[in-house]
């Protein structure tokens, strides 16, 4: 039958019915969608009032525990189990709430809900109720079952309930990323030692098995959470053939170090019993790995360590061929218990690499105010161009300049004027006019600074000081201008 | 005499067939990405109920981000701009905001509300850019950095922020635009979470106009009052929510919107930064990006979320909508031309073999095919080669199919953001959805045409769209 332009026309007839008839449906199932929201965030507002406070009250023992228990079961309906957990979780407990709050999970039902759901028992449920209950949905459709095993990870997780560790460590090993991200999560917030091993054996799998779908990311930061004393735990990862497993084994080590250390300057890490083999492992071995990346996260946890060859390993480090394990080192080195070793670091401030540089001027910093002053020192006194510019940025970026302008303004002949001076002969004189032209209660400082800074002999200075000078009205300082302007001696006194 | 006649009706009908097909491919492919979107995009919120943001914001390990502005002569928003960012929740970042030769107090703004300082930095042009006249910071808050340079455009001053970069990933956000609070955790989140290193993440822009808008917070969602921001209201959510999320999914991503999008910095300087050939250099850079992938054989990936909103004004008036929309087709016909061996290489997997033809065929060349089947098929009704019941029937048919798409995107935004609470926002987005293909399709269809003819004389003029302020 041949195909005639009539034909035609009842296709796209039939087309167009169809797609007005869609329209149609959409805008139906946009407004049925707002009106089933609505009402059931008006039932959860509705519960929240009245809920609200009695869950405060528990937590906070304003309300007797058996009396709020009594008053959340009477929460009725298929989707009582939902609000409840919206209605628990909905705030993060302090920490001296918690176990209040746990303790209410468990007599509500709910953790054996969730744990139940964790392992994938779940109630078949029937049309109706899986159409009434928002997670419905998930439990009576099996690929979807992953999301509400997943929220049930997170909750426990949420609530820190310490039992559940196993069955939060079995579902590391469950088909769904999603699952085993969460499950990661979890174990990382209940901090049970006995799940660590399970986690750092997920790693190693994320790194051997490269089509592995949770990301060694998730692991870390799982792994990075727990209490330092599980590091141990890492010594065969430390220790293992694979370079991106001792990697990333040094690498959470490292984090875990570096957070003891951030709440205690004091911290060393060999000195807490059970540590030693971790510090001597770092010592002896991770500092001369042949991974690059390895001998670098190596540096900062042999920084945290009392072991007196802590400081030499560190130095040989500051010498390693690769430029980011010599940062890292030049990094670790950052802290006032090697300002003894200012003079090595010092030596970084020449380094090839501008990161190093970098790194080197804010470990001087570090040293307080003698590092400061060797800093200053170095800065006179070296004819490397980048490590000026190095010291000079940073000078500007901390903010020092002002602090140095007075320092100047007050004593003419002191290191500070003398880096001033350097700096306006490097043409980095932006900071200092803009704290020059700060106004007029700045007058006596500027005037002094003028004159001091005018004694210097490189030509640069009466440059710079004649357009800062001359166009500010004000008598005090207009005549300093001139006078740097004036002829100088080789030994920088006027003639 | 005869033969003229067979020619034109040869041309005649080739030129329907082609308008018929581009018909089908266009709005299939379409059809295609809506339903893929709907599932993804309801399944991703889904999964947010257990992805919570706090363990992105306290891990040690969640990377630090530089978030670049660019900016030129926005000084009627940059201080909105760049406050927002500055508090934005994210545990470390940092802000560089790139003044592109501004004639305007743009930078004198800046300076006199955060109290800058100008100072003499180093600048390492890792990517070449036009000369850097100053920088400035105020030590007080050493996570802002204001660095002044000459003219350059935008990708320029782009790579002037990324030259003074120091984080693994920095996030790109136009100086007209306001990050939610969250925002940057959640465009984040897929790059932490994936297990193969993502050197490109996009987020949602949402149109600001009409919004409430306070200490650089958008504090109320509502609808904008004048009908030409309406129509981009429903076009902004039609092509994030599902054209994106779609492509996203079928991982055919090419363009990832530059107006708020997080890049991998070392990725992004091995293939050269942000280039001057196109007038969309962030579709440039992904497709780029594509490019080095398979030729250094790296797994990338370039994720697109939904839920990481950024605000930004869009033209309030028809002469900065034709500015805008000539600009993006523009910089699409330059970036495919440029790429143009990537069409139907096997090399590319899904981005060459229809990612890119689909950008070609249905973005770039059909505004051409549309434009002209306004004129020709009345032509060919007039020379009774097309019966006009016919005609008015198709073109039902073509409203009819973009009412559904764009019903499908509100539809989208209801099943899951619902940023617009009130009913009568609702019935407004859906009454402009199914009216948008009447009058606003064609005007938008009228400055892409006039995009490809710039690109076929050889234009190269990047359009400056000026923003009055239009939230509230």
């Amino acid at each position: 039958m041949p195909f005639l332009i009539e034909h035609v026309t009842v296709v796209v007839f039939a087309l167009f019915t169809f797609l007005l008839l869609g329209n149609l449906f959409l805008v139906g199932i946009v407004i049925v969608r707002r009106k089933r929201r609505q009402r059931f965030f008006e039932r959860l507002d509705a519960l929240r009032e009245r809920y609200g406070p009695v869950i405060a009250g528990v937590l906070s023992g304003r309300i007797a525990y058996e009396q709020g228990l009594w008053e959340l079961r009477e929460i009725a309906g298929t989707d009582r189990l939902f609000m409840l957990e919206r209605l628990c979780l909905e705030n993060r407990p302090a920490s001296v709430e918690e176990p209040v709050l746990r303790r209410l999970c468990e007599d509500l039902g709910l953790v054996k809900t969730w744990q139940e759901r964790l392992a994938g028992q779940m109630d078949k449920t029937s049309l109706r109720r899986a159409l009434m209950d928002p997670p419905g949905w998930f439990i009576r459709v099996r690929f979807l079952s992953f999301l509400i095993r997943s929220k049930s990870a997170e909750n426990l997780g949420l609530i820190r309930h310490g039992p559940s560790w196993p069955l939060l460590a079995k579902a590391l090993e469950d088909p769904s990323p999603d699952l085993q991200g969460v499950a990661a999560r979890a174990l990382a917030a209940i901090r049970h030692p006995g799940s660590f091993p399970a986690l750092v054996e997920r790693l190693h799998k994320a790194v051997l098995e490269p089509g592995l779908l949770l990301s060694v990311r998730t692991l870390k930061s799982a792994l990075v959470g727990f209490p330092l004393e599980c590091a141990r735990e890492l010594l065969p990862s430390l220790r293992h053939a694979n370079p991106r497993i001792r990697f990333l084994a040094a690498d959470v080590v490292r984090e875990m170090v570096e957070r003891e250390a951030a709440g205690n300057p004091d911290f060393c890490l060999d000195q807490q019993s059970g540590n030693e083999e971790l510090a001597t492992a770092f010592l002896t071995k991770l500092a001369f790995d042949v991974n690059p990346d390895v001998r670098a996260q190596a540096a900062y946890v042999i920084a945290c360590l009392a072991d007196p060859r802590s400081g030499p390993v560190l130095l040989g480090l500051l010498k390693d061929s690769v430029w980011f394990v010599r940062l890292h080192a030049v990094r670790a080195l950052a802290r006032e218990k090697f300002a003894s070793h200012a003079g090595r670091v010092e030596t970084a401030l020449r380094d090839s690499n501008w990161r190093v540089r970098e790194a080197a001027v804010r470990a001087l910093r570090a040293f307080g105010p003698a590092g400061l002053d060797r800093l200053m020192a170095h800065f006179l006194t070296t004819e490397d161009r980048y490590s000026q510019e190095q010291i000079a940025d940073e000078f500007q970026r901390a903010g020092l300049i002002p602090q140095l302008v007075a320092q100047c303004a007050a004593d003419g002949n002191g290191q500070e004027t003398a880096v001033l001076s350097r700096l306006v002969e490097m043409g980095k004189t932006s900071y200092i006019t803009s704290l020059l032209d700060l106004g007029e209660g700045n007058r006596e400082l500027r005037r002094q600074f003028l004159r001091n800074l005018g004694k210097k002999s490189a030509p640069q200075i009466p440059q710079w000081v004649r357009p800062v000078a001359l166009p500010v009205p004000d008598s005090g300082i207009r005549p300093q201008a001139p006078s740097t302007l004036a002829p100088k001696h080789p030994n920088g006194t006027k003639g | 005499m005869e033969l003229w006649r067979e020619i034109f009706i040869h041309g005649m009908n080739m030129f329907n067939l082609i308008i018929v097909s581009y018909f089908f491919i266009g709005n299939g492919v379409y059809t295609l990405l809506m339903v893929l979107s709907l599932a993804t995009v309801w399944l991703y919120n889904r999964r947010l109920a257990y992805q919570s943001l706090d363990e992105i914001r306290e891990s040690s390990v969640t990377p630090p981000v530089t978030i670049v502005i660019p900016a030129w002569n926005e000084e009627q928003i940059v201080l909105e701009t760049t406050s927002s960012v500055l508090r934005t929740d994210y545990p470390e970042v940092e802000v560089v905001v790139v003044d592109d030769g501004s004639t305007d107090s743009t930078l004198r703004r800046l300076v006199e509300h955060f109290h800058l300082i100008k100072m003499d930095l180093i600048y390492r042009p890792h990517l070449p850019t036009k000369p850097v006249r100053g920088f400035y910071m105020n030590p007080d808050m050493p996570n802002l950095l204001v660095v002044s340079k000459e003219r350059g455009g935008k990708p320029d001053a782009l790579n002037a922020g990324i030259n003074m970069c120091r984080t693994p990933y920095f996030c790109t956000l136009d100086a007209d635009s306001i990050l939610e609070p969250d925002a940057l955790l959640r465009l984040m989140r897929p790059v932490i979470h994936s297990p193969v290193n993502t050197v490109a993440s996009g987020g949602i822009v949402r149109v600001m106009n009409g919004c409430q808008v306070r200490d650089g917070r958008v504090t109320k969602v509502a609808l904008p009052k004048s009908r030409l921001e309406r129509f981009q209201v429903v076009e902004y959510l039609r092509s994030f929510l599902f054209g994106r999320t779609g492509w996203d999914l079928l991982g055919g991503t090419l363009i990832v919107s530059g107006a708020f999008a997080v890049f991998h910095r070392e990725t992004v300087m091995e293939v050269g930064g942000f280039s001057q050939d196109t007038v969309t250099e962030d579709m440039d850079l992904i497709v780029q990006m594509h490019h080095w992938a398979v030729k250094n054989k790296r797994r990338l990936k370039m994720s697109f979320t939904s839920d990481p909103v950024c605000w930004t004004e869009c033209p309030a008036t028809l002469k900065m909508l034709g500015k805008q929309r000539r600009r993006w087709q523009l910089g699409l016909c330059q970036t495919l031309w440029k790429h143009s061996e990537m069409l139907f290489n096997r090399k590319y997997g899904l981005v060459g073999n229809f990612s890119f033809p689909f950008h070609l065929y249905v973005e770039a060349l059909g505004a051409v095919v549309e434009f002209l089947g306004y004129f020709m098929v009345p032509l060919a009704i007039i020379f009774a080669m097309v019966p006009a019941r016919l005609y008015l029937l198709f073109v039902l048919l073509s409203l009819a199919y973009g009412g559904l798409l764009s019903i499908g995107a509100v539809l989208l935004e209801e099943l899951t953001y619902r940023r617009y609470p009130g009913y009568r926002d609702l019935a407004t987005l859906l009454w402009f959805a199914f009216i948008e293909n009447i009058g606003y399709r064609q005007l938008v269809l009228y400055y892409r045409f006039e995009g490809v003819l710039r690109f076929l004389t050889g234009s190269r003029h990047w359009e400056k769209v000026t923003h009055v302020g239009v939230a509230q």
